[in-house]
């Protein structure tokens, strides 16, 4: 990603940021030299978040890149090449483990994002509309763990879930859904969605605000209301803001340990582990090191890549002509 | 038609989307003792002090609540400070290749923690940073930054580098510029940033459970976590007094800052 960075391209890159960067002009107007620094004077003021994240972030990240070539017990180490992943392909656990986190990614783009997306649109230019979205939008503040632990006293089998579910006589459908598989993955995804769906209706409630009043009376005055106001002018317009909410949803499917590890610990027999938890419980309760740095480095992979088009349009420095 | 369709579908959400703070605020009024085994709907008691009480000094949330509440706040600041100065060496200030930095430092954020637990812990541990207050606050003061720097360096940018040009006129030094005129003016911004990452460390769970042990060091979602797997022992009302505990503070952190919240989801969504 820093190749990217470290060509030509910054200095071409940074015309197209709308105003002028002073530190051009502070260079043009008194050189490289005298009262206004020298070219390195910004170095100093970059200086202590380079160290942090230089030291706690950037080599732990290579630290572990080397490390999955280990075969690693947190004691002895030697070095075993790819064998790390090519047990990867063979492990059914991680197989599982990579199908859960499918799970999650779908679910998360099914259920918060369209959610979300409905929330907003109903909720806009609606008496107290904002009110509603506030109440949807408090559990984005609750952390994962406490969203769990609520959510736990739900689906127990003891829980409102089934409570629920008796009291409307429909007690053939009371299970225990975190007991089995698939059901306590879904189960879980419904939960999560409980949370994430606030955030996914803000920023579209945001997107929703942006649209131009003209267009949209403009497509009154032609007729447009209810659904094909919906598909062919809200839709288009919220396309932007579409990218957005679809990329963090991905990227924080694809992270989300809290929940799933206070609600089932990946279990029960491991059956609703996603990577995230695969690789946590691999390092620090197999002190299976190396093998577990392998399955980070997997998910980092799939993160990085599928962020890509979402972080390329909104990095102003790295986004193309005229997309702003 | 379409109107009352849409008036149900919320209604119907926002019931959907209570019902669970609802559950969690009348099951923490239940003495645990005379908890039924299945969740109440209605209040059954006023027990929510000695719940509360319970949770508090007996689970020791009230530890980790100290923890995560110095954790929070001096990491989510320093962050912010860090930040603020990287922002304005990669705006402002003449730095050879601006771009370089700015990935090397939002990297941070991209990736998921996983990618540094291990290393992370091995670290700590040579340097006996593991399981002290000292280690959490670097590691969290690390984490915070990148996402903080992203925010406050996109709102620098749509600052008027006349502003920095004409206070260089007139002599003053990158400090006095930085201190007089970026800080004040982006003021929103740095608040947001700061709310923003306060929530984010308070809400942290996994650095918690990995690089600390003891309950005077672990931040508060740990001990959240170790007292819910005491599920059977402790009985739910305790437990969900504990979690009203630690939801508190960020729902009214969100509710007073509302404004804030929505000014860095603006600038992170633009």
């Amino acid at each position: 990603m820093t190749d990217m960075a470290t060509t030509a391209k910054p200095v071409r890159v940074r015309r197209r940021i709308p105003i002028r960067s002073s530190h051009h002009s502070a260079r043009r107007s008194g050189g490289s030299s005298g009262r206004l620094g020298g070219p390195l004077s910004g170095v100093p003021w970059g200086l202590p978040a380079l160290l942090f994240v230089g030291v706690l972030l950037v080599y732990p990240f290579f630290r572990s890149v080397y490390g999955s070539f280990f075969e690693d017990n947190g004691f002895t180490s030697s070095f075993t090449g790819l064998d790390n992943y090519a047990r990867l392909a063979e492990d059914p656990i991680f197989g599982r483990s990579v199908l859960n986190t499918l799970f999650w990614v779908a679910g998360t783009l099914l259920l918060p994002v369209l959610a979300g997306l409905f929330i907003a649109v109903a909720t806009h230019n609606m008496r107290f509309g904002g009110v509603w979205q506030l109440i949807i939008a408090l559990p984005y503040v609750i952390s994962g763990a406490a969203t769990a632990v609520v959510w736990k006293f739900i689906l127990t089998t003891e829980g409102a879930a089934n409570e629920v579910l008796r009291g409307i006589g429909l007690d053939s459908w009371a299970q225990g859904w975190l007991l089995e598989w698939p059901q306590n993955t879904l189960s879980m995804i419904v939960a999560s969605t409980w949370q994430a769906t606030g955030l996914n209706v803000v920023l579209f409630a945001i997107g929703l605000r942006a649209i131009p009043r003209e267009t949209v009376e403009a497509a009154q005055l032609d007729g447009a209301t209810g659904w094909r106001m919906f598909r062919y002018i809200t839709l288009p317009q919220l396309r932007a803001m579409t990218v957005v909410v679809v990329g963090m949803a991905i990227v924080n499917s694809l992270k989300a340990f809290d929940m799933i590890w206070v609600l089932t610990q990946g279990g029960p027999a491991r059956s609703s582990e996603t990577l995230a938890l695969t690789m946590y419980r691999e390092t620090f309760r197999l002190f299976h090191v190396g093998y577990g740095s392998a399955i980070a480095l997997v998910l980092s992979v799939i993160v990085v890549a599928s962020s890509w088009f979402y972080l390329r349009r909104q990095m102003p420095d790295t986004r193309p002509e005229g997309t702003r | 038609m379409g109107r009352v369709l849409r008036n149900v579908f919320v209604g119907a959400c926002v019931v959907l989307w209570l019902v669970p703070l609802w559950l969690m605020v009348v099951n923490a009024f239940t003495a645990s003792t005379e908890y039924s085994g299945s969740p109440d709907w209605t209040f059954q008691g006023f027990a929510i002090f000695d719940n509360l009480s319970t949770a508090w000094d007996e689970a020791r949330i009230g530890e980790g609540f100290g923890s995560s509440l110095l954790y929070a706040v001096v990491c989510a600041a320093a962050a912010v400070l860090v930040a603020a100065m990287a922002s304005f060496a990669v705006v402002v200030l003449p730095i050879p290749r601006p771009a370089f930095w700015f990935w090397l430092i939002f990297s941070g954020t991209m990736f998921p923690l996983q990618m540094f637990l291990a290393p992370l812990f091995g670290m700590y541990a040579d340097a006996n940073l593991y399981d002290t207050r000292m280690g959490l606050m670097l590691v969290y003061v690390a984490w915070a930054i990148p996402f903080a720097f992203f925010l406050i360096r996109n709102q620098m940018t749509t600052m008027p580098p006349e502003l920095t040009e004409a206070a260089m006129l007139d002599g003053a030094s990158f400090r006095r510029i930085f201190w007089r005129i970026h800080v004040p003016l982006l003021a929103p911004g740095l608040g947001a940033a700061f709310i923003f990452q306060f929530t984010a460390v308070w809400n942290e769970l996994l650095f918690g459970i990995t690089l600390s042990r003891s309950p005077e060091v672990q931040p508060v979602m740990a001990t959240l976590t170790a007292l819910n797997n005491a599920y059977a022992s402790t009985g739910p009302p305790v437990i969900l007094a504990g979690t009203l505990i630690v939801s508190l503070p960020t729902l009214i952190v969100f509710l007073v800052f509302r404004g804030l919240f929505l000014r860095g989801l603006t600038v992170s969504a633009r």
